[in-house]
């Protein structure tokens, strides 16, 4: 799929709609459009303003932390043209927000499992985790992934790996009202229409991918309630 | 602090204590029941939002809160279970549930008698508790019947009076008239399920389910949203406690739902006779129910942990519990998973109700000959999103990639990104057999909010009979994903020793009060003004779930106390 594309879908769903809102009905979720061409518009709509990587952070990780969790969710599910990622959908702000709320009991495990990490790469490395190329940042994934890191006591590197891995997966694919996903970035990604109040027979006999209506969130549901049903 | 007085207190109003409030308020009764959740409504479970009720688990207790520790046995120390699959709400695990609601096979009820019969004594595990049931389904279907018409179930007899109808379980035992509502539409998993099966010469079906296929009793029909398993219904198409039983129990002015209601005590006079329950208020605060009858209907560690909580001199080893098997021949279902992808179509899992679409009962009970397998009883198959529900959370975090393709990176990305939407999920739901050192009693070492023992469960399915149920089994899933034309097709990793879902045991009914805690009523051998009535009583489990049984059992424990004890208190079996 031509760049072109992605580049105008982002803006159709930062400019029109915005987080949390319904996706356009012209909007074709990255997923979808491996079996379908539509939206080939040539005309590249200027680029909508990035975020700035890393910085969705403040109720929770400290600066340097907060770009190592950026780093690590990085890998954990990176970008690529048409393929929104874990900086895309925010998940770096959706842990920062889950830890000073939700998962405010988690605080002192994250504190200690990136505190290991930074003394694995250290020891291993002779530098931080963010400073590491990206082949590097995944040799340590891994060591954590197969238990193999030593500097790590509580939690163990398989705890911390894991789950990082999980909070990555909410933040990709929770509603963008928990502060990831942004954009519909996740639910792009794979295809999926959010809560969608209905689906009639045809649409559980169709075989392609579900377009007959906009992605919906829970904002949008929120402000219409008569989005229900 | 309250002190009140009433001729039933119910303990948890839930699949089974809803029912008992309704019927009993109509018999005449004055009815409070106990409820340590909240009433929600209809209107409170929309949006649905996967974070929030799947993996934040918004209807269940709180694991921190509410412990419950499990050890695989009892040489390790026990440790909180990360998920609690029952309800923490009036209306109980029927507010959340995938719904399907099965009636069990007439040799589910004498697993015993039929396992000697067909292959010897010889077949059942030396070490296993295998027992009959003390009521035969032909007992229990009336009051079958009963739930599905009160209830609302949709589905397709297989087995109408004993003659045997195609598009149906041929394999389910007869009923005397057809579902109340058709059955509910596939959608693309089910009808790639139906095609590979018949193929392979099975007999699937669309799983019976309490979510309404059209309008029924004032309520409307599924839009097949697929928020089912985890979520609460948002137009009420699932036959909850909350949406049935609840607004009939209101309507017989006889019942008071108390929320916010913790109870901790059964409390019993020097003669031995119950007199009642002792409960804390959300404020902290100590009360007492005074009640001719007390009926415990919780989830079956709570039944279990209240009966061991309130021994007295005159009960040292617990309520209700002379036999010593309070708390033992602990059973909990495994669902065992094998994933298949499409690489020429979408499936759309995420669309139509979510959990255990469509079935074939063909390997299920003793629907299939075991003679040389090395196991008996069997599994329910069916194809089912990855935990049941079909969001892409859950999906991430329990379909486990297909072999060389790893956890994280952008191999998996790519994986996951094309496959989400082009997957089904194929599972076995297997029928473990009862052991007396799988049990439950009270944790030494953990207690919760309210400074209560945590119920502790021992349990370890991993036994010579259960490991090879589930090796056939999964040959079986592998060659169903095969045959619904999928392009690649793969096992899960083997299942920790941990509990499942759907546990049942604890306090089971039996014929002879030597080696069982209640009779066929739930009534307490020991104590005929005590009723446990739940999936805790089951002497086996089958391979179904268990919750239009704990329905069926319910309506009939009901029927028995307003007709018969309610004139004439005392031993009903």
């Amino acid at each position: 799929m031509a760049k072109n594309d992605a580049t105008r879908r982002e803006f159709l769903v930062r400019t029109i709609v915005g987080a949390g809102a319904v996706a356009g009905a012209g909007i074709v979720p990255d997923a979808y459009g491996q079996n379908h061409d539509q939206g080939k518009q040539a005309d590249a709509a200027p680029h909508a303003q990035q975020h700035r990587a890393g910085s969705e952070h403040g109720a929770f990780f400290n600066h340097d932390d907060s770009l190592t969790v950026a780093a690590f969710t990085d890998r954990l599910m990176p970008s690529a043209p048409d393929k929104p990622g874990a900086r895309e959908a925010g998940v770096l702000n959706y842990i920062d927000l889950a830890l000073s709320g939700a998962y405010a009991d988690l605080q002192y495990f994250y504190r200690c499992g990136l505190a290991q990490l930074d003394a694995h790469c250290r020891q291993n490395y002779k530098q931080s985790f963010v400073h590491l190329e990206s082949a590097q940042m995944d040799e340590v994934i891994t060591a954590l992934e197969q238990g193999k890191a030593t500097e790590f006591t509580w939690p163990s590197a398989q705890d911390f790996f894991n789950t990082v891995r999980v909070h990555t997966i909410e933040g990709m694919f929770a509603d963008p009202i928990y502060g990831g996903n942004k954009d519909f970035a996740g639910w792009r990604l794979v295809g999926f229409p959010g809560a969608q109040a209905i689906f009639t027979p045809t649409d559980l006999q169709n075989k392609q991918a579900f377009l007959r209506a906009p992605m919906v969130g829970l904002q949008a549901v929120a402000k219409d309630p008569m989005r229900r049903d | 602090m309250a002190n009140e007085k009433t001729d039933i207190v119910i303990v948890g109003v839930g699949a089974a204590g809803g029912i008992l409030a309704a019927e009993l308020g109509k018999a005449g009764m004055k009815v409070i029941g106990l409820e340590r959740g909240p009433r929600l409504k209809t209107d409170d479970f929309s949006p649905h939002d996967e974070l929030r009720y799947f993996q934040r688990q918004d209807l269940r207790p709180n694991v921190k809160r509410l412990p419950v520790t499990w050890r695989p046995n009892v040489n390790t120390r026990a440790t909180p279970l990360p998920i609690l699959n029952y309800g923490n709400q009036a209306g109980g695990g029927t507010v959340h549930y995938g719904a399907l609601s099965w009636r069990l096979h007439e040799d589910d009820f004498r697993a015993r008698s039929q396992t000697m019969e067909r292959y010897g004594a010889s077949a059942i595990p030396q070490d296993s508790s295998l027992a009959d049931w003390p009521l035969s389904y032909a007992d229990l279907e009336p009051f079958y019947d009963r739930a599905e018409y009160e209830l609302g179930v949709s589905g397709k007899a297989g087995n109408l009076q004993g003659r045997k109808i195609n598009g149906g379980n041929i394999f389910e035992a007869p009923r005397q008239r057809e579902y109340p509502l058709p059955a509910l539409l596939p959608d693309q998993s089910g009808v790639l399920f139906e095609a590979g099966a018949l193929k392979l010469g099975y007999h699937p079906f669309s799983s019976p389910r309490a979510i309404l296929s059209q309008p029924y009793n004032d309520r409307s029909g599924c839009t097949y949203c697929g928020f089912c398993q985890s979520f609460g219904c948002h137009v009420g198409a699932k036959s909850s406690i909350l949406v049935t039983k609840l607004p009939e129990a209101d309507a017989t002015g006889n019942f008071k739902l108390v929320t916010g209601a913790t109870c901790y005590k059964v409390n019993s006079d020097n003669s031995g006779r119950m007199t009642g329950v002792s409960y804390y208020g959300p404020d902290g605060s100590d009360n007492t129910i005074e009640a001719e009858v007390v009926i415990l209907t919780p989830f079956i560690y709570d039944n279990t942990r209240l009966l061991l909580l309130s021994k007295t001199a005159k009960f040292p080893n617990g309520l209700a519990n002379s036999s010593g098997h309070v708390g033992k021949h602990v059973m909990a279902h495994l669902g065992y998973k094998v994933f298949a992808t499409f690489d020429d179509r979408f499936v759309n899992i995420y669309m139509g109700p979510s959990a255990q679409k469509h079935t074939l009962d063909d390997f299920n009970a003793d629907n299939f000959d075991h003679s040389g397998l090395g196991f008996i009883r069997g599994g329910q198959i069916s194809v089912t999103p990855a935990d049941l529900e079909a969001g892409p959370i859950g999906t991430a975090i329990s379909m486990s990639p297909p072999p060389g393709i790893p956890r994280w990176g952008a191999a998996y990305r790519d994986f996951f990104a094309k496959y989400f939407a082009r997957h089904a999920g194929l599972m076995a739901q297997t029928e473990n057999l009862p052991y007396p050192d799988q049990t439950i009693d009270l944790d030494p070492n953990v207690r919760d909010q309210w400074g209560m023992p945590a119920p502790r469960v021992t349990y370890d399915w991993r036994r010579p009979n259960e490991l090879a149920r589930v090796e056939f089994l999964v040959k079986k899933l592998e060659e169903l994903g095969h045959a619904m034309g999928a392009t690649q097709v793969w096992r899960t990793p083997i299942a920790s020793a941990a509990p499942g879902a759907h546990h049942e045991g604890g306090t089971r009914m039996g014929s002879d009060p030597r080696n069982s805690v209640v009779n066929r009523f739930g009534q307490s051998w020991d104590i005929p003004n005590l009723f446990i009535i739940g999936s805790s009583t089951y002497p086996t489990m089958s391979g179904f779930n268990p919750t239009l049984t704990i329905q069926a059992l319910a309506y009939m424990s009901a029927d028995a106390i307003a007709t018969r004890y309610k004139n004439k208190p005392g031993p009903l079996a």
